[in-house]
């Protein structure tokens, strides 16, 4: 009774937080905020998907990025060549996402028998040699000076294309909450809390962990893919260890191991960035927004590394409990009282 | 002939220069278990504040010592604050270094602007000599030849001196060492800062090899850093010797045959060393 309780009471609030959402674009007319909403549900997706790696199976990927430039250039390279239409806008996040799908599938099942150092620096190796690729092969990528190209016509209005992008969020967050609360998603945090013990119990960790690297690929494509779109425009930098950072950052303050968490992260660093570049002409250090990051960043880890979220769950459920003891408390007192 | 030796020699000194990054990684993670992420860091520290020092006293030697005693301060600092809260949650001591390098990265362009500086070679290394047709550049030959000693010297202390022995039997087995009566947390810091100052010094060295320092060359030369440990093997200092000469080389004589591949050819070399021999290729499997 009590829990479905507290059930309702979240989804209530995550239904107030998207009544907003929805109604923010009519009742505010700014283009700026519309964009930066755009760009932070975009970030979203982006750290969500980097979350059932960290989060829930607990490896850290440092090659997350190229899942990103895959789906970008997928996009720009489809919508440069065909006609600019939302069918092909459709068909070309398929086909970032059965592409990075593949490579993600292929890297994982190379990669993820080794240790978490090695696995780290792998995944490096690989996206760094993934974006030497992309900027080499200037026939297709045109290197980092990169290339616009032609959104949809339906998405020149920019309200449009943030209702499209709010949609994927909250479609990507209800796939992805289905997908950690079901079985697969219990043995991915299994892995995540003693990788030994669950090969012990007879899983082949090795196929949930690819499976885990795949989901968070091919999630990773499609926010790229609405990045494409939003910038209009895309180069190599799609694809630089930056991109990964921005993940982890937002993965981190957010907190680890809940889907809210990389939300509110990106709310965050994404508000953030935006407010510290425009203080950045007033005081010059703003320029280098990103050392007041590492600086929360390495805090963050070491006393909060749960992040932002989990603290808040972790300090709601110590007060429940307390609530609870001193209720059974009482209760017994009241028994020792009564004859 | 001659552009056989000058790709030789050109690979050399590249290699040593990673080996000098790569030496100090090993050794920490060998010994501590840590993979540190912000060696590049270090490494860019050392090169700033080492040219920096250079550039106004005019004195490249007084420039290497200051570049070795920010290896050292930067070491001593990370390992007290960064590190130690975190030992044994692998997770966690590859975010929290990686953090770090942000940070060092960033503090770089904070404190010495975004520009690249560009760095001259001091007089007495500058030019070359000519042997027939074979030209031979002063300053790579100094570097291999810094390489070698910093490696006689170190392979010296490990083999010869009772800290080489603690610091050896520690790679092997840290609680022993400890229950033996000696402070591993002690050997551990001492380690750190060495591996820092070998970092400082590589990047200081680089700095007039490349003839330019900028911050980003921190994570570039990090990355060959971790390639030459994999396929070095973690933990050994001979092994890192070696598989840097190897990348060195690798390098150089793909950057001249197939550019393409230059950058290429050491990321497929390490994947194929962790693919099928994890340990490293020079390492025997755990003695």
């Amino acid at each position: 009774m009590k829990t479905s309780n507290l059930v309702s009471k979240y989804h209530v609030l995550f239904l107030i937080i998207l009544l907003f959402l929805i109604a923010f674009p009519f009742v505010a007319d700014s283009r700026t905020l519309t964009i930066l909403f755009t760009q932070i549900f975009i970030f979203s997706i982006l750290a969500m998907s980097y979350d059932i790696l960290l989060g829930y199976t607990g490896i850290v990927s440092f090659g997350h990025a190229m899942f990103f430039g895959i789906g970008a250039y997928a996009t720009a390279i489809l919508l440069n060549t065909f006609e600019p239409t939302i069918g092909v806008f459709i068909g070309s996040i398929a086909v970032g996402i059965v592409l990075s799908g593949f490579v993600s599938f292929l890297v994982g099942l190379l990669t993820l028998r080794l240790k978490s150092h090695f696995f780290a620096m792998l995944t490096l190796a690989i996206s760094g040699l993934l974006l030497v690729v992309a900027e080499k092969w200037r026939t297709v990528t045109k290197g980092n000076d990169g290339f616009t190209f032609r959104a949809p016509d339906i998405f020149k209005d920019r309200i449009v294309f943030y209702f499209c992008v709010l949609a994927c969020l909250v479609i990507v967050f209800l796939i992805l909450r289905r997908f950690v609360q079901s079985p697969l998603g219990r043995l991915l945090i299994a892995v995540r809390e003693n990788e030994q013990r669950t090969r012990s119990l007879g899983f082949k960790t090795l196929h949930y962990k690819v499976i885990a690297s795949v989901v968070a690929g091919v999630i990773a494509s499609l926010a790229g893919s609405l990045y494409a779109v939003s910038l209009r425009f895309v180069n190599t930098s799609v694809m630089a260890m930056d991109i990964t950072l921005d993940a982890l950052l937002m993965t981190i303050i957010g907190g680890v191991g809940t889907l809210v968490g990389p939300i509110v992260g990106s709310v965050v660093i994404e508000f953030a960035q935006h407010y510290l570049s425009g203080l950045a002409r007033d005081f010059p250090i703003f320029e280098r927004w990103i050392i007041f990051f590492g600086i929360i960043y390495i805090l963050a880890v070491i006393f909060f590394p749960k992040g932002i979220v989990g603290s808040i769950l972790q300090a709601l459920s110590k007060w429940k409990s307390k609530h609870e003891d001193r209720k059974i408390f009482a209760l017994e007192k009241d028994k020792e009282h009564s004859p | 002939m001659d552009l056989l030796i000058s790709l030789i020699i050109n690979g050399l000194a590249t290699g040593m220069l990673i080996f000098l990054l790569a030496a100090g990684l090993t050794l920490i993670f060998g010994l501590m278990d840590v993979l540190n992420f912000s060696h590049g860091g270090l490494f860019v520290w050392g090169a700033y504040t080492g040219v920096f020092t250079y550039i106004i006293t005019e004195s490249f030697i007084v420039g290497i010592m200051v570049a070795i005693l920010t290896g050292m301060v930067l070491g001593f600092l990370m390992e007290k604050l960064i590190i130690t809260p975190v030992y044994g949650n692998h997770v966690q001591q590859i975010l929290i270094t990686l953090g770090f390098m942000l940070v060092l990265q960033e503090m770089i362009k904070v404190v010495f602007g975004p520009n690249a500086i560009p760095v001259k070679v001091p007089d007495y290394l500058a030019g070359s000599w000519e042997m027939g047709e074979v030209i031979i550049i002063k300053y790579r030959i100094f570097i291999i030849v810094v390489g070698f000693i910093v490696f006689g010297v170190f392979h010296y202390i490990l083999t010869h001196t009772k800290i080489g022995l603690i610091v050896r039997a520690g790679v092997m087995n840290k609680e022993m060492v400890q229950a033996l009566g000696i402070n591993i947390k002690k050997v551990f810091l001492f380690v750190f800062m060495t591996g820092a100052a070998l970092a400082a010094i590589g990047g200081m060295l680089m700095a007039p090899y490349s003839g330019s320092i900028y911050a980003e060359m921190g994570m570039e030369f990090a990355i060959l850093g971790f390639i030459v440990v994999v396929i070095g093997g973690m933990g050994s200092f001979s092994g890192s010797l070696l598989a840097a000469i190897l990348v060195g080389l690798a390098g150089s004589f793909m950057a001249y045959y197939i550019p393409f591949l230059s950058l290429a050819v050491n990321m497929i070399l390490m994947a194929i060393v962790l693919i099928f021999r994890p340990q490293g290729l020079f390492r025997m499997a755990k003695e």
